[in-house]
């Protein structure tokens, strides 16, 4: 690829991303139903376990698993809307005519991205606020999250494009979903635990980074065929 | 510029039932060819698969310029298309709808010149206005003002004239015109007097 297409393929990616931005600013669909589930289950969470509820070994593992639970859920509800909304409302053949299946995933993708940072920016915070989760190396964590997130957003939203045509989408998103997203939250899990102790796990992050990277090949691979007819 | 033509070879489709054409080969340069038929016949589906919008059961289309065949964006770019179901974003404008989907073609759009495609087709006054706020009419204007979008030498044209008033139907009469002096036009269409002077008709359903 030269220069100039690649510059143009990235035009095209964000054409794209800021078209389901400026879709978004407009309605606020996807991110209202995703930060009122968020907040509802951090909310509930709080109140039941409370930020004294278990032993500091304990809550780490707890609190690092209650992140990925909500973040898994939450992107859940917001993200498999990338595609399907295209599918709903029959925009989705004008975008076929105009851009091949990896730029319009590309750009979905990193619309969906932001969308999970900003879940993220307010779920980690949250944590710490209601159940007293005390994060040691700020840093540590973001690498995490953007590592992690990254995979859950590619997976998400490719998935997306393969059940945007199907019945009962939503439900057999979340199926498909989980059992490929287990390795990813396992590892997002070990390494969410070592990074709010203060240190940058290597081995599970290396598991994110290689899933980040079979991830996007895979999308890369089959973009075309999920979602153009 | 160099002369474009559309070829099908041996194109079959079914869905779940009989072919709605099977074996249809056809080549179509300069000129208008109408596609006719009746209600079920596979005329969407043709201009769907003449768009690539749609696989082919069997067979194959190429679109060639001189004497090369097209493919990837080129081909993408020479082929526009509109159809009753082509839909665009209601919370955004007419002109906020072309400038996307220019931008995700890989093209400039400039204000002018979109303001100016929209005139065109004689949305020029209501080009801020939000889609979701058209007519059928209107909407019927900006599926041809997308299927000139991207300047393609060929184009197709299902159902054009479903919803449009009477200077809408002259407006389309004139762009078909203008193309068919320049590049193939396929227009599929239930109402003959949408055919002008066809050079050539492709009758589906005829058995």
């Amino acid at each position: 690829m030269t220069a100039a297409a690649s510059a143009s393929a990235l035009a095209r990616i964000w054409a794209v991303c800021a078209k389901d931005a400026a879709q978004e600013a407009r309605r606020r669909v996807a991110l209202a139903s995703v930060l009122f589930f968020a907040a509802t289950a951090l909310t509930l969470v709080s109140f039941a376990i409370g930020p004294a509820g278990f032993a500091r070994e304990e809550s780490a593992q707890l609190h690092a698993a209650l992140l990925w639970v909500l973040l898994f859920f939450s992107t859940a509800t917001g993200l498999p809307r990338a595609f399907v909304r295209e599918e709903e409302t029959g925009t989705a053949l004008a975008l076929r005519k105009v851009a091949p299946g990896i730029l319009v995933l590309a750009g979905k993708t990193l619309f969906n991205f932001f969308l999970f940072l900003a879940i993220a920016a307010v779920t980690v915070p949250g944590l710490g606020i209601l159940l007293g989760w005390e994060v040691t190396s700020p840093w540590a964590m973001a690498v995490v999250l953007v590592a992690a997130g990254y995979g859950l957003t590619v997976v998400s939203t490719f998935l997306s494009a393969l059940v945007a045509r199907a019945g009962q989408k939503n439900v057999l998103f979340v199926l498909v979903c989980f059992p490929l997203l287990v390795p990813l939250l396992l590892s997002s899990i070990a390494a969410t635990v070592a990074a709010a102790g203060g240190t940058l796990a290597g081995p599970p992050l290396r598991v994110i980074l290689a899933y980040d990277g079979a991830a996007t090949c895979a999308a890369y691979l089959l973009a075309a065929a999920a979602w153009e007819e | 510029m160099l002369a474009t033509t559309i070829e099908a070879r041996e194109l079959s489709k079914s869905f779940s039932g009989p072919p709605l054409f099977s074996n249809l080969s056809f080549s179509a340069g300069t000129g208008l060819v109408a596609v006719a038929g009746r209600n079920g016949s596979g005329k969407t589906t043709l201009l769907k698969i003449l768009a690539r919008l749609l696989r082919p059961g069997n067979g194959s289309v190429r679109v060639v310029e001189g004497n090369r065949e097209l493919s990837g964006e080129e081909l993408r770019r020479a082929v526009g298309w509109a159809g009753p179901d082509l839909a665009f974003y209601e919370d955004f404008s007419a002109r906020e709808n072309l400038r996307f989907f220019r931008r995700a073609a890989g093209l400039t759009a400039e204000d002018g010149e979109i303001q100016e495609r929209l005139a065109r087709v004689g949305l020029g006054d209501v080009a801020g206005r939000r889609v979701g706020a058209y007519s059928t009419g209107m909407k019927q204007r900006l599926r041809l003002a997308f299927a000139l979008l991207l300047d393609p030498p060929v184009l197709l044209l299902d159902e054009p004239t479903a919803g449009l008033d009477e200077p809408g139907r002259e407006l389309l009469a004139g762009v078909v015109a203008e193309r068919r002096g320049t590049g193939p036009v396929l227009l599929a269409s239930n109402d003959v007097r949408d055919f002008v002077s066809p050079d050539r008709i492709i009758e589906l359903g005829v058995r």
